[in-house]
């Protein structure tokens, strides 16, 4: 009935501009976690779809199989844009975009949770001697889904996305707003010394050409006489 | 001591069966291989940290694009050949772990194989036993084979190819290097000293008539030319052409590429054991980096050279010093790569003179090496360390170990093994 949507749309509404999303990152290294935190206000017992729209720089990247076998224990569940080539250096590759659906339905908590492992790229070396890149992850984009009140939400923006995680119709989604600067994850990820590359390589072709001769001599030495030791 | 005129050959059949008493090694090594598997699908099952290596996942998921009618390399990060998906269908089929089952099998097959090489080479049954022990009760091979990864396959077929070419039975022997260079690159290391050892034999020495160098060469070259090495040639080519080109058919270009050229060209610049890693890192987008690429190769085919040369008499010894070198000297080693000559070193272990105490420092060192390396490489991927430096030193320190170790093997290594040298004496 037309009272029941009201309702609907004003609790929607609430819901639009009083709740929250919080990202943390976890673990240490090059294998990192990223949980982000969604606080659903007020807390009433309605179902509604959350998504997450991740925009991932191209200094990480997730591990498609690694998130396919995790998929069996979450509640969420995640859909990626393109397909992830998981070796390639990160100055060679792009960004990429996820969908992070997550479900209130069947729990009582306020609070919805999605921990995504990452993984960091190699970078470039860094020529002025760094010893540390920093890849900056910003915070995913929370989107509401609703079927029936798209009027009187002028001040939000609206974003045509998946509907669900199988990613076989576009359905509008309602971005709630959020300071754009707020909450930027920094990753540090370690970098080769650029700056060293001439004594590195003069030292590697030595190490290598020395070893290479005393194995050589070794083996024309016994070659030759049959009881001589190298 | 010529390759042909083996006359300490007790037991010319490779193939009769083995004695009763080794046969309890042979199954309990079994059973405990397979006791491992159980125990790894348990861990799966139960544990967060999983026993089962990620490369048994790409197989499997391969397999499974296989058994939908799709290319396996629509699975990322499959760069094997079609045949072992195809193989590993049956894990889609029958049971998930009938791959692991395919290569603790081949695992076990490769220590009797190993048992009846040094039979073959004239040891004592006894002995024979115990070295095979080496690699059937080592907990390494177990536990690489148990949690799926591929190499006991190779392994059986270059040791299969050993036994062959020791009986010479050629056909068979070429049959399993054409599969076992297909499967994998690096058994095309093999071919030189397999080529120099199926040469004619030299012929009766002229006694003190200096032939000229040209003529010397001639008859350098057209000792190659002879009914042995054409029929190896050409039966090992038939194989592996055979298959390259059915899955060329079936699979295009990309099964080329992910076989083949992704190796050869591999530019994968995460850490490993090689001692190029650090200078490839540094080195990957300058336009120098295709001449470094060359010099780094040049030291590995210089040494393969060499020793398929100074050593083609002892055909086994010839292929673990190949395969040694040829993984130390490499752009990328991992720990994988190991088992490619652990798995010949039991043949040559009768024919060291090394004491009991060096033989064990030098395993002590060589395990030492791989902890030195070790240690940096995990504080760099999972404590937020910059190691890079210590990961090179360590790299270069691992290769240095690895030729020491290998020049004392070379140093102690006798024709003869040492219980025909006593019945010779």
């Amino acid at each position: 009935s037309t009272d029941d949507d009201q309702d609907h749309c004003d609790l929607f509404r609430q819901w639009l501009e009083s709740s929250t999303v919080s990202t943390e990152l976890g673990k240490r290294g090059f294998h990192r976690e990223l949980t982000t935190t969604v606080e659903l206000r007020p807390n009433v017992l309605h179902d509604i779809s959350v998504l997450l729209l991740y925009r991932w720089p191209n200094g990480v990247y997730v591990d498609p199989y690694q998130l396919a076998s995790l998929s069996a224990h979450n509640d969420w569940q995640i859909l990626l844009d393109s397909s992830i080539d998981l070796e390639v250096p990160a100055h060679k590759t792009l960004g990429f975009l996820s969908y992070v659906y997550l479900s209130n339905a069947g729990s009582t908590s306020s609070l919805l949770k999605a921990t995504i492992p990452v993984h960091g790229r190699y970078h470039e070396p860094s020529l002025a001697g760094e010893t540390f890149t920093t890849v900056h992850i910003k915070p995913p984009d929370m989107l509401l889904r609703t079927g029936k009140c798209l009027d009187r939400l002028e001040s939000y923006a609206v974003v045509d996305a998946p509907c669900t995680v199988s990613n076989s119709s576009m359905c509008p989604w309602v971005k709630i707003n959020r300071q754009q600067e707020e909450g930027i994850i920094i990753f540090q990820v370690p970098v080769g010394d650029g700056s060293v590359v001439m004594p590195v390589c003069v030292g590697t072709l030595l190490v290598t050409i020395v070893c290479c001769v005393a194995l050589s001599k070794c083996l024309f030495s016994l070659h030759v006489h049959t009881r001589a030791s190298c | 001591f010529s390759y042909n005129h083996f006359s300490f050959c007790q037991t010319s059949q490779p193939f009769l069966p083995v004695p009763k008493k080794h046969v309890l090694l042979f199954t309990t090594s079994f059973l405990i291989r397979l006791v491992l598997v159980a125990y790894g699908d348990y861990q799966d099952r139960n544990m967060v940290v999983k026993f089962t290596d990620i490369d048994y996942h790409v197989f499997t998921d391969a397999a499974r694009f296989i058994t939908q009618g799709e290319s396996p390399y629509n699975r990322s990060t499959y760069r094997y050949t079609p045949l072992l998906a195809w193989l590993l269908t049956s894990n889609i089929y029958l049971t998930l772990v009938f791959g692991k089952m395919l290569f603790i099998l081949c695992d076990a097959l490769s220590g009797v194989l190993i048992y009846k090489i040094l039979c073959m080479q004239g040891l004592d049954c006894k002995s024979a036993s115990k070295i095979s022990s080496l690699w059937l009760l080592n907990p390494l091979p177990m536990g690489v084979s148990s949690r799926g990864n591929a190499e006991s396959i190779l392994s059986a077929l270059v040791l299969g190819t050993l036994l062959c070419m020791e009986a010479k039975h050629l056909a068979c022997a070429a049959v399993l290097y054409g599969l076992s260079v297909h499967m994998k690159i690096y058994p095309v290391t093999y071919a030189l000293p397999i080529a120099l050892a199926l040469r004619a034999p030299e012929g009766r020495r002229e006694e003190g008539r200096q032939k000229q160098t040209w003529k010397k060469w001639v008859t350098f070259i057209g000792s190659f030319l002879n009914y042995e090495l054409i029929l190896f040639v050409s039966v090992a080519g038939a194989v592996f052409f055979t298959l390259k080109g059915l899955f060329y058919y079936m699979y295009g270009w990309q099964f080329l590429h992910e076989t083949y050229f992704y190796h050869l060209t591999r530019r994968d610049i995460r850490h490993n054991f090689s001692p190029y890693f650090y200078m490839l890192y540094l080195t990957a987008d300058s336009r120098g980096s295709q001449w470094l690429g060359l010099a780094a190769f040049l030291p590995q085919l210089i040494l393969l050279l060499v020793a398929s040369w100074a050593f083609h008499r002892h055909l086994a010894f010839a292929c673990f010093l190949n395969t040694a070198i040829f993984v130390s000297f490499n752009k990328v080693c991992t720990s994988q790569y190991f088992l490619w000559y652990l798995c010949l070193l039991p043949l040559v272990i009768p024919h060291l003179s090394l004491s009991g105490k060096r033989g064990s420092g030098l395993l002590l060192l060589w395990f030492a090496g791989q902890g030195i390396w070790l240690a940096p490489a995990y504080f760099l991927e999972f404590e937020d360390y910059n190691t890079f430096f210590l990961i090179w030193m360590a790299g270069l320190l691992f290769l240095v170990i690895n030729c020491f170790i290998l020049v004392q093997i070379i140093s102690h290594y006798r024709h003869t093994p040492p219980a025909q040298r006593l019945k010779t004496e």
